[in-house]
C-alpha cells in the first residue's frame, strides 16, 4: 500500500524524556526543515514538519517538549501535556513515538508504560543502544515488543540507522490504525497516587529483566528470579545490572564538581562565556553597523534628502540595523549554550549555584540567562525557558534588565570620560567595573524585594524545587546545535524584530516631522557641517524636541533639562543612541574621531537657559549613570518580555517601577550630591 | 529513619519508601527513586546543596529539603 491511499495526512507526534534522543530523530524525519510553533497565548514551543520526501510516507511529524511523565509539575508541563492529548490546532495525534534511551530503560520506560495505558498509538524508538553495548549487554527488540505489545526499532543517532525501518513500522500502525475503530484516550489523573507510580516501576523492573541481556549469551533473568518477580522492587540490591555509572563522568565529575576546584572552574568558564559573547560579537556588530550605515547614506544620495528618502534611511534600514546588530551575540550566546548544554556541564553549573540563587527567590537554573543578561536582555529573556519553574522563571525574566546590557557600554564610557580626565582613565575602568558589580549587586536586591512581594509583582505560585538529572558528558554535536541556534535566531529576528522595526519607525517619525527647513548661513562652512547643523536644528524642532520640552517639568528635578530629555527618547528604541542623539543636539560638528572630545566639550559648556547654571556637573553625571543602570528603556525588551510572560502584566511592570525608580533614584543622588556640596 | 539528606559523602543507602506527603515526592519516584532502589550520594555542592545521588545509572541533582522525603533503611 501506498502513502496515497490514506485518506488523511496522519499526525505523529514524538515524546521523550529530556536527553533521551528526541530531536536528533526529529531533525532525521523532518530532514532540519521545520517551522516553530507556540502554543496559542502560552510560552510553550512546538516543532512541526512533514516528514521529509526521501521517505516517500506523507505525515505531519510534531516535536513535543522533553517529558518524564504524563503528571504534569509545573505550569509549562501541564501545556505540554494537555496538547499531547489533544493539540489545539493539531488534534489528537493518531500515532505516538516515544524515544528511549536503552541505557536508561528503567527509568525511561515509565514515559512509555503511562502512554500505552493511555491507550495511544505508540511506537517505542530506542537510543542509545551502543552505550548499552560498551557495558557488554543487550536488548532484546522482540522481547520489548512483546512485554509492550506495541512495536519498536532501534535508532542510532550518530548514523541515522533504523529511521528507514522506522518510516516502514509507522506506516503499517496508521494502516492498521485507519481499520479499526477510534479508542478513546483515557487522561491521567493529576493526582495520580504514588503506591500507582511504584506499580509502574514493578512492571518495568519486570520487562527489563525479560529484555536485557548480558553479553556472555546468558539472559539476565533466570527462572528463579522470575518466581521472584513481586519482591524484585523491593529486594534489588543485587539487580543493578543496568544501572553502571559511567566511569568517565564520574573522574570528570570529581574535578568539576569539586567543593573549591568546581567553583573556580565554573567561574572561569562562566566569564569566558560571557567575554567572547562580549568580544567575539564586538566587530561582527561593527560590521552591521557599518553595513547599515552605508545603506542609509546610499538610500538617502539615490532617493533624495525627503521624507521618502529618509523615511527609508533613518527609519527602515537603521531600523532593521538596530534589529540585526544585536543578531551577532544572539547567535554566539545561544552557540556556546547549545555546546555547554550539550557537554552536559550546563546542568552542573545550575547545581553549584543553586543554593545563593534559591535564597532570593530565584533557581539554579537562573544563572545563565542573568550572565546573558549582560551582553543583552533579549537572548536572556529567551534563555529562562530553561527554567521549568514558573515563578522562579518570571522573577529571573522580571531582574535580567536591571544587568548592565552591552548597549548601556558607549553611554558609561562617555559619562565617565567627562568625570575623569583623560590621564586617569584607569580609574574610569575601576569605576566602570563597579558599575557592573553595582548592577549585580542592585538586581539581586530587586529580586529579594520581589520574591518578597510575590503575589503582588510576581503572581504565580508555584512549589520552588530543583531536581535534575546531570546527564552522562559527552562530546556535543555541533550540527543539533547550529540547527537549535538558527530556529532561536529567526525566532528572535521574526518577534523581537517586528517589533523593534515597528518602533523604530514612530521614533524616525517623531524626529523628522513636522519636517522643519531650518534657513542656515552655510557660507563658510564644508558640505558635511553644513548638513550636520542643518540635522540639529531639525532634530531641535521636532516632535521629539516637542515632547522633550513637555517632560522638562520632569527633567528639572533632576538637574536636567529638556535637551537631555530629548536624546533619552530616542533611547528607547536603543541606549547607545543617547550619544548619537546628545551630538546631534549639542550641535557637535567633529568627524568622527574626534566626536566624543567635542562633545564632552559642548557638554562642559552647556548650561541650563535662563539660570546661567552648568547643566552637566559632577553630580548630574553621576545621576545620569545612575538612571541608566535602572532605567528600562529599551522597546525590544519590552517586546520579547511580552512575549515569554504570555501578557504585558511583567514589561509593563518593569517599565514601570524601573523607570520611575531609577528617575527617583537619580532624584536623590543629584540632589543628595548637591546637598553635600558636590555640584 | 534515615533520610536521603543524611547521607554522608560516598555514603550508600537502599530506598525504604518515599514521603508522598512532600509536594516533589511524585517528581522524585519519576526520577527512578523507588524503594529498592540502592542510592549513593556521589557529589555535595556549595554549602553542601544541592545533593547529586547516583540512581539507576544516572545521577540526579536534588536539594537537600526535596531529599528528605526519600527514606532510607
Amino acid at each position: 500500500m501506498t502513502a496515497k491511499t490514506l485518506e488523511a495526512e496522519p499526525l505523529i507526534t514524538l515524546v521523550g524524556p529530556p536527553n533521551s534522543g528526541k530531536t536528533t530523530l526529529f531533525n532525521y524525519l523532518s530532514g532540519k526543515n521545520y517551522k516553530t510553533v507556540n502554543y496559542p497565548g502560552a510560552t510553550v514551543e512546538y516543532s512541526i514538519s512533514k516528514i521529509q520526501k526521501k521517505y516517500n510516507f506523507e505525515g505531519k511529524v510534531l516535536d513535543s517538549p522533553g517529558i518524564v511523565s504524563l503528571i504534569p509539575n509545573s505550569p509549562d508541563e501541564r501545556i505540554s501535556i494537555d496538547s499531547l492529548y489533544s493539540h489545539p490546532t493539531f488534534g489528537i495525534p493518531d500515532l505516538i513515538i516515544v524515544t528511549i534511551d536503552a541505557s536508561q530503560l528503567s527509568r525511561h520506560l515509565l514515559l512509555a508504560e503511562q502512554l500505552i495505558e493511555s491507550r495511544f498509538n505508540v511506537i517505542v524508538a530506542l537510543t542509545m543502544t551502543d552505550i548499552l553495548n560498551r557495558r557488554d549487554k543487550d536488548i532484546s527488540i522482540s522481547k520489548l515488543s512483546e512485554e509492550l505489545n506495541c512495536s519498536v526499532v532501534k535508532i542510532d543517532g550518530r548514523t541515522g540507522n533504523g529511521v528507514e525501518e522506522l518510516i516502514k513500522e509507522i506506516e503499517e500502525n496508521i494502516i492498521n490504525i485507519r481499520g479499526k475503530d477510534k479508542v478513546e484516550i483515557i487522561r491521567f489523573k493529576d493526582n495520580l497516587p504514588i503506591e500507582k507510580l511504584i506499580d509502574f516501576y514493578k512492571e518495568i523492573e519486570k520487562i527489563e529483566h525479560t529484555v536485557i541481556i548480558e553479553k556472555n549469551g546468558t539472559q539476565n533473568s533466570g527462572n528463579i528470579k522470575k518466581a521472584n518477580e513481586k519482591l524484585n522492587v523491593l529486594n534489588n540490591r543485587s539487580n543493578n545490572h543496568n544501572n553502571t555509572l559511567d566511569n568517565t563522568t564520574l573522574k570528570i565529575d570529581r574535578i568539576l564538581l569539586h567543593k573549591t576546584w568546581g567553583l573556580v572552574l565554573f567561574f572561569l568558564i562562566m566569564s569566558l562565556t560571557f567575554t567572547s559573547i562580549f568580544w567575539l560579537a564586538q566587530p561582527l556588530m561593527g560590521l552591521v553597523d557599518d553595513l547599515f550605515g552605508y545603506l542609509s547614506t546610499e538610500a538617502i544620495t539615490l532617493i533624495g534628502n525627503n521624507w521618502v528618502g529618509s523615511f527609508l534611511a533613518n527609519g527602515v534600514i537603521s531600523g532593521t540595523g538596530a534589529v540585526l546588530v544585536f543578531l551577532p551575540q544572539i547567535i554566539i550566546l545561544f552557540l556556546i549554550l547549545g555546546l555547554l548544554e550539550d557537554t552536559g556541564y550546563l546542568a552542573r553549573g545550575a547545581m553549584l549555584i543553586d543554593k545563593p540563587l534559591s535564597k532570593i527567590g530565584l533557581n539554579g537554573r537562573s544563572f545563565v540567562p542573568m550572565l546573558s543578561g549582560f551582553a543583552c536582555a533579549i537572548p536572556a529573556i529567551m534563555a529562562t525557558r530553561t527554567i521549568p519553574n514558573k515563578r522562579e522563571r518570571l522573577l529571573t525574566i522580571f531582574i535580567i534588565p536591571l544587568l548592565s546590557c552591552s548597549a548601556r557600554l558607549p553611554v558609561y564610557a562617555l559619562l565617565l570620560a567627562f568625570l575623569f580626565p583623560m590621564n586617569k582613565s584607569w580609574l574610569a575602568g575601576l569605576v566602570l567595573a563597579g558599575i557592573y558589580l553595582f548592577s549585580i549587586v542592585s538586581s539581586a536586591i530587586v529580586a529579594g524585594i520581589a520574591n518578597k512581594f510575590r503575589g503582588t509583582i510576581i503572581k504565580e505560585e508555584d512549589n520552588s524545587s530543583f531536581i535534575l538529572e546531570l546527564p552522562t558528558y559527552r562530546v556535543p554535536k555541533l550540527q543539533v546545535v547550529a540547527t537549535n541556534t538558527y530556529h532561536s535566531s529567526m525566532a528572535y529576528i521574526k518577534r523581537a524584530g517586528t517589533a523593534i522595526l515597528f518602533l523604530s519607525i514612530i521614533i524616525w517619525f517623531l524626529t523628522y516631522f513636522p519636517d522643519y527647513n531650518p534657513k542656515i548661513d552655510t557660507h563658510n562652512l564644508n558640505q558635511e557641517k553644513a548638513e550636520q547643523i542643518i540635522s540639529s536644528e531639525r532634530l531641535s524642532n521636532s516632535f521629539a524636541a516637542d515632547l522633550g520640552k513637555f517632560i522638562q517639568p520632569i527633567m528639572k528635578p533632576i538637574g536636567m533639562d529638556w535637551r537631555v530629555g530629548v536624546s533619552l527618547i530616542p533611547t528607547f528604541a536603543a541606549r547607545e543612541v543617547f550619544v548619537s542623539s546628545l551630538a546631534l543636539i549639542f550641535k557637535v560638528t567633529g568627524d568622527k574621531g574626534t566626536l566624543q572630545t567635542s562633545i564632552l566639550k559642548e557638554m562642559r559648556q552647556a548650561t541650563i537657559a535662563g539660570t546661567g547654571q552648568k547643566l552637566f556637573t559632577t553630580a548630574t553625571i553621576i545621576g545620569l549613570i545612575i538612571y541608566f543602570i535602572f532605567a528600562l528603556q529599551c522597546i525590544s525588551t519590552l517586546a520579547i518580555s511580552r512575549k515569554e510572560t504570555g501578557s504585558w502584566r511583567i514589561p509593563m511592570l518593569q517599565l514601570i517601577l524601573f523607570t520611575s525608580g531609577a528617575y527617583f533614584l537619580t532624584f536623590i543622588v543629584v540632589n543628595g550630591l548637591r546637598f553635600l556640596g558636590i555640584n | 529513619m534515615k533520610t536521603a539528606a543524611e547521607l554522608k559523602y560516598g555514603e550508600k543507602g537502599v530506598i525504604n519508601g518515599i514521603d508522598g506527603s512532600h509536594p516533589s515526592s511524585r517528581r522524585i519516584l519519576e526520577f527512578g527513586f523507588t524503594p529498592g532502589q540502592e542510592i549513593q550520594l556521589i557529589n555535595m555542592s556549595l554549602f553542601n546543596d544541592p545533593l547529586a545521588f547516583s540512581v539507576r545509572g544516572t545521577i540526579v541533582a536534588i536539594r537537600k529539603d526535596e531529599a528528605v522525603c526519600i527514606k532510607i533503611l
